[in-house]
């Protein structure tokens, strides 16, 4: 059974509008105009346990709206959804003991305390047994390397510090559902890296169904096989990673080595995307390139040969660049 | 029974829990926890020379001698030391999760959220107004000579717990309309309306002009029953009829503003992210 089902979940604010200066501020305490802004539009889609799913857009895709609803903190408009089981809005006590929300923007840990405290506090909300809180404390401390940081208060802690106690917190109760909201946004490339290994581990432990949002391709690359694209809160994509770079680039990358330097007349042949020396890669469309190889070949001494796709991040950032104007949902 | 005194047992755990959090935060920062404590017990020395001043010139004020008033001013001290060590910051800082989003974090805890929402800190630094209050209580029963009666004291603790209901129904409506203003400064001015109300007998309303508004005020916003019936129960005569108010109109605001605050929940957007 689906550990998450969405069908046809909308989302759609009512959001006041103000015109500039003085006058607009007067006119709206009196008359307000309000704009509808859609900010999920129907979408669909199933996640299987133990899945680990990317869920990618550009700003205002969407996404944040769409995990809100998925973990019971807003009512869609219209659409219907069932997470472990349990129509999540309702947030019925069961639902809640077996998932978690981590927001990499917002801290949930009390900010004067050491995270210790937190701790404690969290195994009374979740009824955790003492035996049993010890040990999954003790796991994961050790398993993110913070064992000596649980005693410092919370604010004397790095970002990448607080991100791990971030997630212990979320990881005490042993949830079989793990929505994860840009979990590495704003951490330097070592923590990140930490980050991203423990998620790989702890899911390869615990088999935890994990749905992460992130703007970096790397989390994407590290952590999920299946994605989910969203725009203009409508899913344009759902299916292998490997995939996205097919579905949404025409071009594959063509990387040559030549004898001396590369040649000046490559662009004939494609956009040329990097010369350097005897270095050269070609952007060529997909259906070219096998003509434009053995012309390549025929025509110069070429020492090295290489095709390969272009990296996610450039399809990603140009699927994103080509949406309109992005609207005001999350 | 078993699953009640179960969920009962988990909610002081957590209150224990919090209390204890709160109270090493606080003490972490003791120059303005003394400084609050410090200022708390000026404002109730102020009140009480205020009517030490009043009660030279006068046996009696709308009713009430010395030593019943000065009761009064115990109870108002305590229910509000009470009201304001539990509930108000809790409440005065809801509208600010609800503008940032932190709110986010509170509803996703498999946690009744009008408890998580309206307990989750301790006030320490109102914590000497409630021993306070008891304090002048005790020397005003002193002061008349009481003579004990288990009556009194039962019906006491009961509207006294009736009057902290009805004020924390009270803040609660007020708080949850912060789901919709998103910033409520309103709540401190409301708060401060409902104290300046309560902090006085009922029979000061009277007059042509004065008598309907102390009438609205005991019996559509019971406001004016908060400390009057308590103090009045255990010092002065024992009128079933407020008792049965008190009891009676603290059930109805607990549930009325239970039903209001899950349906501001309701309607919570989340902030953008």
């Amino acid at each position: 059974m689906p550990i998450i089902e969405a069908q046809g979940l909308a989302k759609t604010y009512r959001v006041a509008q103000k015109k500039a200066g003085l006058a607009g501020a007067f006119k709206s305490l009196f008359r307000r105009e309000y704009r509808e802004v859609k900010a999920v539009s129907g979408v669909s889609f199933t996640i299987e346990p133990g899945e680990m799913v990317a869920f990618l857009g550009p700003n205002g895709a969407g996404k944040t709206t769409t995990l809100k609803m998925l973990s019971g903190l807003i009512h869609p408009t219209s659409g219907q959804a069932r997470v472990l089981d349990h129509v999540p809005w309702n947030r019925d006590d069961a639902f809640r003991r077996q998932f978690s929300l981590v927001m990499g923007q917002k801290n949930q840990l009390w900010w004067d305390l050491p995270a210790g405290d937190s701790f404690q506090l969290h195994r009374e909300i979740y009824s955790i047994a003492p035996a049993e809180f010890q040990a999954t404390l003790g796991e994961l401390t050790e398993l993110l390397g913070v064992e000596h940081l649980t005693k410092q208060a919370v604010r004397e802690l790095s970002l990448g510090e607080r991100m791990k106690m971030e997630l212990i917190a979320a990881l005490l109760h042993r949830p079989r559902l793990l929505l994860l909201d840009e979990p590495t946004i704003g951490l330097d490339v070592v923590a990140q890296a930490k980050i991203l290994e423990f998620l790989r581990d702890y899911h390869a432990r615990r088999g935890v169904t994990v749905l992460l949002t992130s703007h970096y391709m790397r989390d994407v690359e590290a952590l999920c096989d299946r994605v989910l694209v969203i725009n203009h809160g409508r899913l344009i994509y759902d299916g292998p990673l490997a995939g996205v770079i097919e579905r949404f680039s025409e071009s594959k990358l063509v990387k040559l080595r030549f004898e001396t330097h590369a040649p000046e007349e490559l662009s004939e042949f494609g956009d040329v995307a990097r010369k350097d020396g005897p270095l050269a890669e070609l952007k060529v469309s997909r259906s070219r390139v096998a003509a434009v190889l053995a012309a390549v070949l025929e025509r110069y001494v070429v020492v090295d040969v290489s095709v390969e796709e272009p990296p996610l991040e450039d399809v990603i950032s140009r699927v994103f660049q080509e949406a309109e104007p992005a609207h005001d949902a999350a | 029974m078993g699953n009640l005194l179960g969920r009962s047992g988990r909610y002081l755990r957590m209150l224990r829990r919090l209390a204890v959090h709160t109270l090493s935060r606080e003490l972490m920062f003791r120059g303005n926890f003394l400084v609050k404590v410090t200022v708390e017990v000026l404002w109730l020395a102020i009140l009480l020379v205020f009517y030490k001043v009043v009660f030279a010139r006068t046996n009696q004020l709308a009713g009430w001698d010395e030593p019943q008033y000065l009761f009064f001013v115990g109870c108002f001290f305590a229910l509000n030391g009470l009201i304001e060590m539990l509930f108000l910051d809790n409440c005065n800082e809801f509208a600010e999760l609800v503008r940032t989003g932190d709110l986010d974090g509170l509803l996703l805890k498999p946690v009744d959220e009008q408890f998580l929402i309206t307990c989750r800190k301790f006030d320490w630094g109102c914590a000497p107004n409630v021993l306070m209050g008891a304090g002048v209580m005790a020397l005003a029963l002193y002061d008349m000579g009481w003579q004990v009666s288990l009556l009194r004291v039962g019906l006491f603790v009961l509207t006294f717990a009736g009057g902290v209901a009805l004020a924390y129904s009270f803040m609660l409506m007020l708080t949850s309309v912060s789901v919709w203003m998103v910033r409520n400064q309103s709540l401190m001015e409301m708060w401060w309306l409902f104290s300046s109300l309560a902090r006085y007998p009922r029979e000061i309303f009277s007059g042509r002009l004065a008598e309907p508004i102390g009438m609205f005020f005991t019996f559509v916003l019971p406001i004016l029953v908060v400390v009057n019936v308590p103090a009045n129960v255990m010092v002065r005569a024992l009128d079933p009829f407020m008792v049965g108010l008190v009891f009676a109109s603290s059930a109805i605001a607990l549930w009325v503003s239970r039903r209001f605050f899950l349906y501001a929940l309701d309607s919570y957007r989340s902030a953008s992210s």
